[in-house]
């Protein structure tokens, strides 16, 4: 992960935040702070909370109890919003005939910037060419990048993504990843929500996990990971039905993965290496699975128990 | 504020609906200018004159209303239920979050496309009408005399007729319900609801937005081109007209803000 710039973004500070939608818990009191100049992974199940949270953040919901704060302040509250703050929220919320620099010379004056900021951001998000075409004609993908054009309008100090890789090709992906890292390096305040846990992997620094509405764990993906008890190292295996009575004759725990897969939990590859040695058992491949990004969250969000790390700050 | 309502003109200007709107201004306008000489030359349609009582100068001069009474609470419907419709409210909120001043800016924006589809319509009966009057004999400044009675009504009734269905859609939201119900209310149950009312009541029930409207607009709505409205009812005076017309607009959208607009968006 890179070194953080000296920030100029703003923290956003979530306090309490509660929000019932009928007799359903939607956010239940929930508590985590966004440092500045980092990409921090806001992530959970579908109907975990995350674009409920998103929304009160921006005014757009209203909580039953609870703060939900840029700098301190309300976003309503914040005297240039739109300079504050930048939203991606929905990429379907464009009128289908507008052209797209118009769309964004309307955000623009809205937000009252420079209307000159939309070939700025049209430039950046890679959409100059398609500034004069109707929204109703742009693939999943360019409105997702349209969107980030308009959230980028007022060069904002923070930017809230909701699911932006959604519709985004592989190659949309991979951009979307640089830019959010070089964003953070200028050091603004990124706080991204998705369910695209290995895309999130290699994009963010700290991860705020949330099921039910609740939080389950957050920090940076370092102390996460390494807060995870169970670590499994995989070894494909001619012989796994030996490997599997060796296993047992040594008290380790091991899962039967397939033919000849199996997953040996708890041990480190310099304490198996040896075992299978002595064994002389033929080893195709032996690779550390680790605890990665997906099985926190799996865990996490099944409520299956974390290192004392992994508990909620 | 002033950042609100430039967003919002430059919103309403890249919708086609605006434009189909204005579109449609024109051909209504020559049909009533066509309606107005037919009727000052006796059964619409077989003999034409030129206009010459006062109140046919007046009419002829005010001809596009019979059209743009149906298009302004059309362009209010859209000015708000596109945004539902398209989900772009959302994005609104976000750039504006104090949600009064989008409303606010909404019926400013309202205002000044009502007030461009009347003038509009003056121009189309001003570039038709007043050639063709003195084609048949006409004095054309005996006409153009009148702008000052039949302008300002014109204009008035026009935006608070938007604003109307500006309020109306802040209520319903969906934009096909929206515009359907505005002009139906209107000029489909209204009339009915005028004609029970006198018929068994024998109530003059002028306080509905169509007969408010065309009591603020005087003689250009009333007569023989008014369909819902005969000579047989008694208007409010004008400036009464004005406020339950600005009623009509200002209510629903007060009860839109408090049960629809300030709900959460979700």
């Amino acid at each position: 992960m890179s070194t953080p710039s000296p920030p100029r973004g703003l923290p956003i500070e979530i306090s309490g935040l509660t929000k019932h939608f009928g007799s359903v818990l939607a956010v239940d009191h929930l508590d985590f702070v966004v440092e500045p100049g980092r990409v921090t992974g806001f992530l959970g199940p579908n109907g975990s909370g995350k674009t409920t949270t998103l929304r009160m953040l921006l005014g757009l919901v209203t909580p039953n109890a609870g703060r939900a704060t840029v700098g301190g302040q309300f976003y309503r509250d914040l005297p240039n919003p739109s300079g504050t703050v930048g939203a991606v929220l929905e990429a379907t919320s464009f009128h289908p005939a507008r052209r797209a620099r118009t769309h964004l010379r309307m955000v623009a004056r809205a937000g009252g910037h420079d209307e000159a900021r939309a070939d700025v951001v049209l430039d950046l998000v890679g959409l100059t060419a398609d500034g004069r075409r109707k929204v109703g004609g742009f693939s999943m993908g360019m409105r997702q990048r349209l969107e980030l054009a308009s959230a980028l309008i007022g060069d904002p100090d923070v930017l809230i993504l909701d699911e932006p890789s959604n519709g985004l090709d592989p190659q949309g992906i991979a951009w979307l990843r640089d830019f959010m890292r070089y964003l953070a390096g200028e050091g603004r305040t990124i706080l991204v929500s998705s369910h695209l846990l290995a895309e999130m992997a290699q994009t963010i620094d700290n991860a705020v996990i949330v099921s039910h509405g609740q939080l389950k764990a957050q920090g940076t993906l370092e102390s996460l990971t390494a807060g995870v008890a169970q670590a499994s190292m995989h070894a494909r295996t001619p012989e796994a039905d030996r490997l599997c009575a060796v296993l047992t004759d040594a008290g380790v725990r091991f899962r039967r993965l397939s033919v000849d897969l199996v997953a040996v939990d708890g041990m480190s590859p310099e304490q198996l290496g040896p075992l299978l040695a002595t064994n002389q058992i033929v080893l195709y491949e032996l690779t550390n699975e680790g605890a990665d990004l997906e099985s926190i969250f799996l865990s996490l969000t099944a409520g299956l128990g974390f290192g004392e790390l992994a508990q909620p700050t | 504020m002033i950042n609100a309502v430039r967003a919002e003109l430059l919103k309403m200007r890249s919708m086609p609906g605006i434009w189909v709107c204005f579109g449609l201004a024109f051909p209504l306008t020559a049909l009533f200018v066509w309606a107005v000489f037919a009727q000052a030359g006796g059964t619409p349609g077989h003999t034409y004159s030129f206009v010459q009582t006062l109140n046919d100068r007046r009419q002829l001069l005010g001809a596009g209303y019979f059209g743009i009474q149906f298009l302004a609470p059309v362009l209010g419907a859209i000015c708000i239920t596109s945004e539902y419709r398209h989900k772009t409210i959302t994005s609104t909120f976000v750039l504006v979050p104090r949600r009064d001043r989008v409303l606010a800016a909404k019926v400013l924006v309202t205002a000044w496309w009502c007030v461009l589809i009347a003038l509009l319509s003056l121009v189309v009966v001003l570039a038709l009408g007043l050639p063709w009057n003195a084609a048949l004999g006409g004095v054309t400044s005996r006409v153009t005399g009148q702008l000052g009675a039949v302008v300002p009504g014109l204009v008035v009734a026009t935006v608070l007729l938007g604003l109307f269905g500006l309020g109306f859609g802040t209520l319903v939201k969906n934009q096909v319900a929206g515009i359907l119900l505005t002009i139906g209310f209107t000029f489909i149950l209204e009339p009915i609801l005028v004609l029970l009312a006198r018929g068994i009541f024998h109530y003059d029930l002028n306080w509905l937005p169509s007969a408010a409207a065309a009591s603020l607009a005087g003689s250009l709505a009333r007569g023989g081109l008014g369909g819902n409205h005969d000579a047989a009812t008694h208007y409010l005076p004008w400036w009464a007209g004005g406020l339950v017309m600005l009623a009509w607009g200002l209510i629903p959208l007060a009860l839109g803000y408090y049960t629809t607009v300030r709900r959460d968006v979700t």
